[in-house]
C-alpha cells in the first residue's frame, strides 16, 4: 500500500474533523478511503444502539443485498463476535465458515465474498461498534490491512467523540443515539429526493453528498432541509434542475 | 445477563403494570412503569402542539405536571428545548450555575418546587419529531449508563405507542405488542420519505400511513417498505392507508 496515499488520507480525515464537521459524511469518507487504501471489496461501519443491535452508520455500498449482510450479523457473524469479545475477528475463506456462522457465511459467500475482517470500535473499555471489511478473494488476511483497518476504526471513534465535544454534558449513550438518528434522517432525505427527482435512493444519496460538498453544507443539515422542504434545499429538490453529469438518467416508476 | 433481554425486561415491566391496573398497554401505563422502575420521581410525555409549544400527553404525578406547565407558561425549559430539536438533555442538578444561566426563569422556580434533576429524551425518528420523554427527580442525580440505556428503551417504546395511537392501531383493532423485533432497515425510512412526497404530507404522517398499511395488510414493515422503494407499491390519494 502506498504510504503517501495513506498519509494523505489521514490528513484529509483530520481536516474534516475540524472543518464543517458532519459525522455521517465523515464516516462515509472514511469508509470510501478504506476501500481504496486497503484494496478491499466492501466496507461497513456499525454502531451499537441501546438494544446492543449493530446498525449500519456508513457503508461503501448502498446495494440493499450487501447492506443485509451487515444487518444479519446481529444473529451471527464476525461483527457480532467482534462486538461481544472486543477482539478483531477474521476469516480467510468463508466457504469454510458455514458451521461457524450458519446464517452469515452462506449469505456472504452467495454475495461473492470470501475474506472477512471485523475490527472493534473501542472507546476506553467500551466496545461501541464494529468495522467490517470484505474481499471477494480468499486469503486476503494481510497484517497491514488489520493494522490500518484498526487505525481507521479508531479514527472513526475519534470522529464520534468530536461530535460529542461540540455539545456539552452528553453521555456516550446519548451520543450514539444521536449518531444513529442522523443516519435515519439521511435515509428519509434519500427517499424524499428520490421521489422528487424520479431517481433511486442510491442516486439520491450521491446527489445529496455532492450538493453538500459544493455548497458547504453539513450533510445532516442538508438532509433536514430536504425533508422539511426548506429553502436551503430548493435547488436540490427542483425537478427542473438538471442533475450533475455523473448521475444516471432519472428513472420514471 | 445479555443485552438482548433489556427490551424484554422493560416490556415485561410495562405489561405487568397494565395487568395490575387491569387495563390495556398504553402510553400512560408505560409512564407509570418507567416511574416505578427507574430511580426517578416522575415521568411526563409531551408533544409539540399544533398551536402551542408543548402539549402534555401523559404525566405520572402532580410535581411533574407542575413543572411541565411551568415551562409552557414561562416559555423556557429542557422539555421545550428537546421539543424544539435539541438532542437529549441531562441535568444532574438544576441548582448548578450552568443551568441557572441556561434557564434563568425555569431553573430557580423548578428548584423551589422541589425538582433538582431532569433527563429529557427526544422521541424522534430522523426528522419525525414525536415529542419528548421527561424524567424528573427530587434529588440531584447522575443516571448510570445502565439506567440511561433503560431510559432510551422506554423512550423508543413510548414513541412506538404514540405512533400506534396516531395510526389508529390499538386494543380496539386487536392490538399486539409492539413489533420492535424486526429491524428498521434503511428502506423503512426511505419509503417514509417517498410516501411523504407521494401524498404531499409530513414524514411523520407518512410514517403513520406506512405503519397503518403494514398493520392492515398484516405484513412486516420492512417488506412493505421495500415494495415502496422498488416502486412496486405507490401510496396515492385514493389509498386509505
Amino acid at each position: 500500500m502506498n504510504d503517501e496515499r495513506l498519509a494523505h488520507t489521514f490528513v484529509e480525515l483530520a481536516d474534516t474533523l475540524v472543518d464543517e464537521f458532519d459525522l455521517v459524511e465523515f464516516l462515509h469518507i472514511l469508509v470510501d478511503r478504506c476501500v481504496e487504501l486497503l484494496d478491499v471489496s466492501a466496507a461497513g461501519l456499525m454502531l451499537a444502539d441501546s438494544h446492543s443491535r449493530l446498525q449500519v452508520m456508513a457503508s461503501s455500498t448502498e446495494n440493499i443485498r450487501l447492506l443485509e449482510l451487515f444487518q444479519l450479523q446481529n444473529d451471527d457473524g464476525p461483527c457480532l463476535d467482534c462486538y461481544r469479545t472486543g477482539k478483531p475477528v477474521a476469516h480467510p475463506d468463508l466457504t469454510h465458515a458455514h458451521d461457524r456462522w450458519r446464517q452469515f457465511a452462506p449469505a456472504a459467500t452467495q454475495a461473492g465474498f470470501r475474506t472477512v475482517h471485523a475490527l472493534p470500535m473501542r472507546l476506553r473499555t467500551q466496545i461501541i461498534g464494529a468495522f467490517n471489511l470484505f474481499h471477494t478473494n480468499p486469503h486476503q488476511l494481510d497484517r497491514s490491512v488489520t493494522r490500518i483497518g484498526q487505525a481507521m476504526a479508531d479514527v472513526a471513534t475519534i470522529g464520534l467523540i468530536q461530535e460529542r465535544s461540540l455539545r456539552h454534558h452528553e453521555t456516550l449513550v446519548d451520543q450514539l443515539q444521536t449518531a444513529l438518528n442522523s443516519r435515519i434522517l439521511v435515509e428519509q432525505a434519500k427517499g424524499v429526493l428520490a421521489e422528487r427527482r424520479g431517481i433511486n435512493p442510491d442516486e439520491a444519496f450521491t446527489l445529496l453528498r455532492d450538493y453538500a460538498r459544493r455548497h458547504h453544507h453539513r450533510l445532516t443539515e442538508l438532509a433536514a432541509a430536504v425533508v422539511d422542504g426548506s429553502t436551503t434545499a430548493t435547488e436540490l429538490l427542483s425537478i427542473t434542475t438538471p442533475p450533475p453529469p455523473s448521475s444516471h438518467p432519472p428513472r420514471r416508476g | 445477563m445479555t443485552e438482548v433481554s433489556r427490551i424484554d425486561r422493560i416490556w415485561g415491566a410495562i405489561t405487568a403494570r397494565a395487568d395490575v391496573l387491569g387495563v390495556p398497554v398504553s402510553l400512560r401505563v408505560l409512564c407509570e412503569a418507567a416511574a416505578d422502575r427507574l430511580p426517578i420521581t416522575g415521568v411526563a410525555v409531551a408533544i409539540r402542539g399544533r398551536f402551542v409549544a408543548s402539549e402534555l400527553i401523559c404525566v405520572t404525578d402532580p410535581l411533574s405536571r407542575r413543572l411541565e406547565e411551568l415551562q409552557l407558561t414561562i416559555g423556557e425549559g429542557p422539555t421545550l428545548d428537546v421539543l424544539d430539536g435539541s438532542s437529549a438533555i441531562h441535568v444532574e442538578d438544576l441548582d448548578a450555575p450552568d443551568y441557572q444561566k441556561r434557564w434563568p426563569l425555569f431553573a430557580p422556580q423548578a428548584v423551589d418546587t422541589g425538582l433538582r434533576a431532569i433527563y429529557v429524551l427526544p422521541l424522534h425518528i430522523g426528522a419525525i419529531r414525536g415529542g419528548a420523554l421527561a424524567l424528573y427527580t427530587a434529588r440531584p442525580a447522575r443516571l448510570p449508563a445502565d439506567i440511561l440505556a433503560d431510559a432510551w428503551v422506554f423512550s423508543e417504546l413510548a414513541l412506538e405507542l404514540l405512533l400506534d395511537e396516531q395510526a389508529g392501531i390499538g386494543p380496539q383493532n386487536g392490538y399486539r405488542p409492539p413489533y420492535w423485533q424486526f429491524e428498521t432497515p434503511a428502506e423503512v425510512h426511505q419509503a417514509t420519505g417517498m410516501i411523504s412526497v407521494q401524498l404531499g404530507i409530513s414524514v411523520g404522517d407518512a410514517f403513520t400511513r406506512l405503519r397503518a398499511r403494514a398493520f392492515a395488510d398484516d405484513r412486516p414493515l420492512s417488506e412493505l417498505a421495500t415494495d415502496v422503494v422498488i416502486r412496486r407499491i405507490r401510496f396515492d390519494h385514493e389509498d386509505s392507508g
